[in-house]
């Protein structure tokens, strides 16, 4: 585990810990959603109770605060790594350029994309773990509710999850 | 000098969303010139249909992760105006306070990550880590001085859930008020240090006239509330929008344009700047002097000014703000508001970063959605990009096809148009028909 800059955690009001899980995607946006349905349930385990679990939305930037605040970081998103639709994917982020080499998609961030944010956070110096757990969507049309192949892969997801953050 | 010309440039970088620029010069003119937007229609209106009254506000806070507190209170203001809810003034300064720091969060991004890199002549904002590191650390320490603002008053940094109909779930404490106000004071040196970067910049002369909308009120450099007002002399209350404003649908993208009274317009902070310029502080007055902004502006180009403009004019009357709530005492007995659900229709216009947007409910007898109708601003500025378009174009085509390509790309980028927000049109399967 590579340990990260944590000098600048005054203001960020969230809790100092080892790990963070965060969610991306919109979850009216069917399978876009998976990341904020398996952060839904990762609080309702008692397991996660002492590690900090984020809703990130949309907003992907917000990730390099996050990342400067904590030793590893586990982003949970719908993502296209060429991978078949519904397969689920565990990708450890310890080389950026073989990231964007490979041009993984993150499908839910929308203002500066995936790619670019780890660039960021690489040209920044931040000492980075990152895991990016995702399965590759069937559909991201409007809709509140995940296609069933996707919604089956989240007790996979939290188990991906749970090796990930050691509990 | 090009006579010919084909530009194609699909997606465009940098914007919020996905949407391609398609322009062909002929002998000198122009025959095509399209602005299309080929994202996925969202469907956020039909999916109001039936929901509680309370439900709206967290619903189109999805809509977008860079404006989800302008959708969140124009959610409420619909729903709050239909239902007959009046909130306390606490909640109202505590939306306001709220409400600064979306746009500033929002404006950071713009003017800092995805404008600055063209005015630096490079193609994106990672380069400038080693060449104008200032530039990258301010803009990191504003959105996170914004981020933790909304994040302390609306319990998350992004689509805040202690924001609802009648006024906060929970109040913020106050230390965490005299926090806020101290993580405020300490940005001015950064906001010094940006005006010294942005005094270099070179902004490209263009100058083409168009009506500006925006909400006004009488006191305050309005976002949160006020009549509709239009640099063309108009003003009427903003229950009444659809009095001026239409939607059009247009066969080659998945967004509507919008048009007043047969004119195309512009929204955003150039918008806000022209029709309230007199409602800044005196310190924003300040910084838009020293950058060569004046109202009224006619300049495209300036509306990235303008957005920095707004964070130190954020900044400032966010710490006027904050005094004020600590004077009258944080009141948990105000923090919410009864609420009856009955039928009704209201009206709920923000300044969303990007500009005027409108939420438009009508409730049934059980408090349930019967209509909504969302008008983006992205939508409303699509039209007026295009006719920008035509008037750029044929004054840059002396000028190479790469750089003719990037001013081109740099204009729709001062829009700060957020594609992902506005294409969310129900019509589409009339068109096709």
């Amino acid at each position: 585990m590579t340990h990260t800059n944590k000098n600048d955690s005054s203001s960020s009001g969230y809790a100092k810990t080892d790990v963070k899980i965060i969610g991306f995607g919109n979850k009216y946006r069917s399978d876009d959603g998976i990341g904020i349905r398996v952060v839904e349930e990762l609080r309702k385990l008692d397991s996660f109770r002492n590690i900090d679990i984020i809703d990130g939305g949309t907003s992907g930037t917000d990730l390099i605060f996050l990342v400067k605040d904590c030793s590893k970081i586990i982003i949970i998103d719908a993502i296209d790594a060429g991978q078949n639709v519904d397969d689920v994917v565990n990708i450890q982020i310890s080389d950026v350029e073989e990231f964007i080499k490979r041009d993984y998609k993150s499908l839910s961030i929308h203002d500066l994309n995936l790619a670019d944010i780890l660039k960021l956070i690489k040209a920044l110096k931040i000492n980075a773990d990152i895991s990016i757990i995702g399965v590759k969507p069937k559909k991201m049309d409007f809709g509140d509710r995940l296609s069933p192949e996707i919604e089956e892969k989240i007790p996979e997801i939290i188990s991906l999850v749970k090796k990930e953050a050691g509990v | 000098m090009a006579n010919n010309l084909n530009i194609e440039v699909s997606p465009l970088s940098r914007v919020e969303g996905h949407g391609d620029l398609i322009i062909n010069v002929k002998d000198k003119k122009i025959e095509k010139l399209m602005f299309r937007i080929p994202e996925s229609p969202r469907f956020f209106e039909a999916m109001l249909v039936g929901r509680k009254y309370d439900e709206p506000s967290h619903i189109t806070s999805r809509i977008c992760g860079i404006c989800s507190v302008a959708h969140t209170c124009a959610s409420i203001k619909a729903t709050e105006k239909a239902l007959g809810i009046k909130p306390s003034e606490q909640t109202i300064n505590l939306r306001k306070l709220i409400y600064h720091h979306e746009n500033v969060q929002s404006n950071v991004l713009h003017v800092y990550f995805l404008a600055a890199p063209d005015f630096f002549g490079v193609g994106s904002v990672i380069p400038l880590v080693e060449t104008y590191p200032e530039v990258v650390n301010i803009a990191l320490r504003t959105k996170k001085m914004a981020n933790d603002i909304v994040r302390i008053i609306g319990g998350r940094a992004v689509h805040p859930i202690r924001t609802v109909i009648g006024g906060f779930t929970k109040l913020p404490t106050e230390e965490e008020m005299i926090k806020m106000k101290e993580m405020l004071l300490a940005s001015y040196p950064d906001l010094e240090k940006s005006l010294e970067i942005l005094r270099t910049l070179k902004i490209p002369e263009f100058e083409r006239k168009t009506e500006y909308i925006s909400i006004s009120d009488t006191i305050d450099y309005a976002l949160y509330d006020g009549n509709i007002k239009s640099t063309d002399g108009w003003e009427i209350d903003d229950q009444n929008y659809l009095d001026k404003m239409k939607e059009k649908v247009v066969k080659y993208s998945t967004a509507k344009h919008c048009w007043v009274k047969g004119n195309v317009f512009m929204v955003g902070a150039l918008a806000r700047f022209n029709n309230n310029y007199q409602k800044l502080t005196d310190n924003a007055k300040k910084y838009a002097e020293e950058l060569g902004l004046k109202a009224p502006c006619h300049n495209t180009f300036m509306n990235n000014i303008a957005q920095f403009v707004e964070i130190v004019h954020s900044i400032d009357d966010s710490i006027r703000l904050i005094d004020k709530i600590l004077e009258d005492g944080l009141d948990e007995g105000k923090a919410m508001t009864d609420i009856k659900p009955g039928a009704g229709r209201g009206v709920g216009v923000v300044e969303a970063p990007r500009g005027l947007l409108i939420h438009d409910y009508t409730y049934n007898d059980k408090g349930r959605v019967e209509k909504a109708n969302l008008i983006i601003p992205t939508g409303m500025n699509y039209a007026n990009i295009e006719k920008d378009m035509h008037a750029l174009v044929p004054t840059i085509l002396d000028k190479s096809e790469d750089e003719i390509r990037l001013t081109c790309e740099m204009l729709i980028r001062a829009y700060d148009p957020c594609i992902s927000c506005s294409t969310h049109f129900l019509k589409v399967k009339l068109i096709n028909r």
